[in-house]
């Protein structure tokens, strides 16, 4: 997916508060777009070294960058600048609220270069903006399910329309579990091991119940009853029972989805009137919950039977 | 598989009742049917996912179905849209 950030995003409140920006120069190239969710450190450049120069990506100057900007001479660093500036640079920040000499904030005006100065130190700086610029740029993917935060675990809950995927989530959400989004979830691949789901920012946690129609899930059961986005841990694929199908009965087998190239533990329910699905779903997650901690209940009965029958054919 | 472009022309975009009578069309079909914009995907059989497209006029969609009577139905949900959801 292309995603696009604009320099002035930053100034939007969710950026602003968490990194603590104020910008000091370049305010008519606010508009510029970031392509590259990465950040760069120039001290090499500034010291002369440009090859690998990365400068379409953000610039981070910490104390290093400006303790040596500081003991140039005049002409050194406009020498510096010269050919700093002579790059097509987004945007720089400084970190533990360094502002840059006049010199730089004159060369940041003049090339429409946008310039922050931000309270937190860099390392800490580094890391929020790096989470930040991955939660834009990560790999993306749009699926027709509800995620739902049951016991901790963020569970998808797929199927086909009309299998009762909603009616499922409004009973776990009447249990106490809480909802993440329903029939649109937006999955991001923020790393190779992890997926976040969010809903779509248009319905927010609105659900449609057939037979009711549209209902905030927040208004109804309150503000405890959703959370904005979460890790997507279990699948559960809830499908019509199919008699002709083998389902799994041991569960010794692990069988798993694949989103975004992330193989997700798969639980296949079937679904037929009176079986309580939302029920099942909480032990699945109870259960996905024990495997993490490396208790896996099938293997474990098993094995204990093997025992048992190795020690009774020894009597025997 | 079957895929239509479409253009968006009505003013007021696609809000809650257009969305019902996406729906309740695409329903009447075995297959699956999904509208796309840009990269997003989403069911033609579910009322929150059409909604969330957030479809205005202009919007440029792709009517995709898969299955049995999937031109049918193409063709059903085009026409509902070029004639800006008027029942005929």
């Amino acid at each position: 997916m292309d995603s696009i950030l604009r320099v002035k995003d930053f100034l939007d409140d969710s950026w602003r508060i968490s990194l603590q920006l104020r910008l000091v120069a370049g305010e008519e190239a606010l508009g510029k777009e970031i392509r590259v969710g990465d950040i760069n450190r120039p001290g090499l450049t500034l010291a002369g070294f440009y090859d690998f120069f990365a400068f379409d990506r953000i610039q981070i100057f910490g104390l290093g960058e400006t303790a040596y900007m500081r003991q140039l001479s005049d002409e050194q660093r406009r020498r510096t600048y010269d050919r700093f500036f002579s790059y097509e640079i987004k945007c720089c920040i400084f970190t533990h609220n360094e502002e840059p000499d006049e010199l730089f904030i004159e060369y940041a005006n003049n090339n429409k270069v946008p310039v922050f100065v931000t309270r937190k130190d860099t390392t800490r700086f580094s890391s929020q903006i790096t989470l930040l610029l991955d939660q834009i740029f990560s790999p993306s993917v749009t699926v027709h399910g509800t995620l739902i935060d049951v016991y901790g675990v963020g569970v998808l809950i797929l199927g086909k329309s009309g299998v009762g995927k909603s009616e499922c989530a409004l009973e776990l959400v009447e249990r106490g579990h809480l909802l993440v989004a329903d029939d649109m979830v937006i999955v991001k691949k923020i790393d190779e091991s992890l997926l976040i789901g969010t809903g779509s920012p248009v319905l927010t946690h609105h659900m449609e119940i057939r037979g009711i129609g549209i209902i905030n899930v927040q208004e109804i059961f309150g503000i405890r009853s959703v959370r904005n986005r979460k890790r997507v841990e279990l699948v559960v694929m809830l499908e019509e029972w199919d008699n002709s199908k083998e389902y799994d009965r041991l569960g010794l087998e692990e069988t798993s989805y694949p989103i975004l190239d992330i193989d997700v533990p798969l639980v296949t329910v079937p679904v037929r009137p009176g079986r309580n699905i939302p029920i099942i779903v909480e032990t699945a997650s109870l259960n996905q919950r024990l495997k993490r901690v490396d208790i896996h209940s099938a293997r474990e009965l098993d094995e204990n039977i093997q025992d048992m029958l190795k020690s009774g054919q020894r009597k025997e | 598989m079957t895929e239509r472009e479409i253009i968006v022309k009505s003013d007021a975009g696609v809000h809650a009742r257009p969305a019902m009578m996406l729906v309740r069309e695409a329903m009447k079909y075995p297959c699956s049917v999904s509208l796309l914009k840009g990269n997003v995907e989403a069911d033609c059989k579910s009322i929150m996912s059409v909604l969330g497209l957030a479809i205005v006029s202009g919007s440029r969609l792709i009517v995709r179905a898969h299955g049995e009577r999937e031109k049918e139905v193409v063709q059903a949900i085009v026409s509902m849209i070029e004639n800006d959801f008027r029942m005929s």
